[in-house]
């Protein structure tokens, strides 16, 4: 038995059982993100993506109980997920794999997951940014941008809520797995189509759009055929705003559990300094919309 | 002005004994990972100690600025602005990020 390294707020431990190689998740002494599924929660989840067809580690058991915490139990899985290895040279077809998850996972019916929570997608990371108590005026233009600019709604589905290239497992074979589900929500399917969009999820390589993997165009066509949604490019434009101003917002959020010593660690340290980069992406995609 | 090494020069010493003798012990990607980023950050923290000016907007500008727009009144030129103002923290956070906006 091995505690992987990770956050504070979850500990992860390899641990074998019965010859079986598992991923046993608990959470930890820390307080947790106040977006985040509860692991009872998660494990749900994780139970009716399995049950959907969607690639997820198969979840064993949870623990309401583990030495005075909860936990669950799910396969131990191996392959590449870091973003920058996979980018380098990513599977052929991966940007057809990634529609296929995602449609699968638009499929679930809500009111399979009831606890899933849902809102308006602004005020809730406007709300985030108060939490950060330091003035970033760019984020706020991005705010102030999609306000103006807000597309027609389409239904709320179940949704990932992180779904891009550093949380899929990934083999020569093509992906294998998705993981890190703690933020499923339910939400306008194209907050999560745009997110692998999003520059900071290329990882560098930004010839390849989505995700550093491929391009946006076979990823949407394929996301139509399986779900009738069809999605245009150029309707993604909102949505990878908002992505940056997601992602420039967490980076700060994230910050905070280094300053204010909620999980000490020189990763969430640096992300304090990252968000600058999402806000110029941001800024400059709103000066080119218009 | 203190005795040598400078707090710059001192930050430097420990980047190259992390690069030449620390990491290239390291196995464990995680370790290796997590030193990257701290070496990240004390390039960050020289970067911003060499500078003379890293901000444009002072923190009460850039909170009165962040007020206006939040009541949806942003001044004019306020994304010209902004732009010029992220910039120069990329400058100091990672000056490579902007080569593509070139």
């Amino acid at each position: 038995m091995r505690l992987l390294p990770g956050g504070a707020s979850k500990e992860a431990w390899a641990v074998e059982a019965e010859g079986e190689r598992l991923l046993v998740r608990r959470a930890g002494g820390g307080v947790i993100h106040e977006d985040t599924l509860s692991l009872a929660h998660e494990f749900h989840v994780l139970e009716a993506a399995l049950e959907a067809g969607v690639k997820v580690p198969r979840p064993v058991a949870y623990l309401a109980e583990l030495g005075g915490r909860e936990a669950f139990a799910m396969e131990l899985v191996e392959g590449e997920t870091i973003g920058r290895r996979i980018v380098r040279d990513p599977p052929p077809g991966l940007e057809t794999e990634l529609a296929e998850e995602v449609a699968k996972i638009h499929a679930i019916p809500p009111d399979r997951l009831p606890f899933l929570r849902a809102g308006d997608v602004l005020e809730r990371f406007q709300h985030e940014l108060d939490t950060v108590g330091e003035p970033h005026p760019a984020i706020e233009y991005g705010l102030w941008w999609l306000r103006q600019h807000r597309p027609e709604a389409l239904d709320d589905v179940v949704s990932h809520g992180d779904f891009r290239i550093g949380n899929v497992v990934v083999s020569e074979r093509g992906l294998e797995y998705l993981l890190d589900w703690e933020f499923a929500h339910l939400a306008d399917p194209r907050e999560d189509v745009s997110w692998p969009i999003v520059r900071a999820w290329r990882f560098g390589a930004d010839d390849r759009r989505l995700g550093g993997v491929g391009e946006v165009g076979p990823y949407l066509e394929r996301y139509a055929e399986l779900t009738g949604r069809k999605i245009a490019e150029s309707d993604l434009s909102w949505w990878e705003v908002l992505g940056n101003v997601k992602w420039a917002t967490g980076c700060l959020t994230q910050c905070r559990r280094h300053l204010t010593g909620v999980d000490r660690s020189v990763e969430y340290a640096v992300l304090g300094r990252m968000a600058a980069e999402m806000e110029y992406e941001l800024l400059d995609l709103v000066e080119r919309h218009g | 002005m203190g005795d040598r090494p400078t707090a710059s020069e001192l930050i430097e010493a420990v980047l190259e004994f992390l690069s030449s003798e620390l990491l290239p012990t390291l196995d464990d990607h995680r370790l290796k990972f997590r030193t990257l980023v701290a070496m990240n950050a004390l390039a960050i923290a020289r970067r911003e100690l060499e500078a003379s000016n890293t901000v444009l907007l002072g923190e009460e500008q850039a909170a009165a600025l962040a007020r206006r727009i939040r009541a949806g009144e942003p001044p004019d030129g306020a994304l010209r602005l902004l732009k010029e103002d992220v910039a120069a923290k990329l400058r100091i956070s990672n000056p490579a990020y902007l080569q593509k906006y070139e």
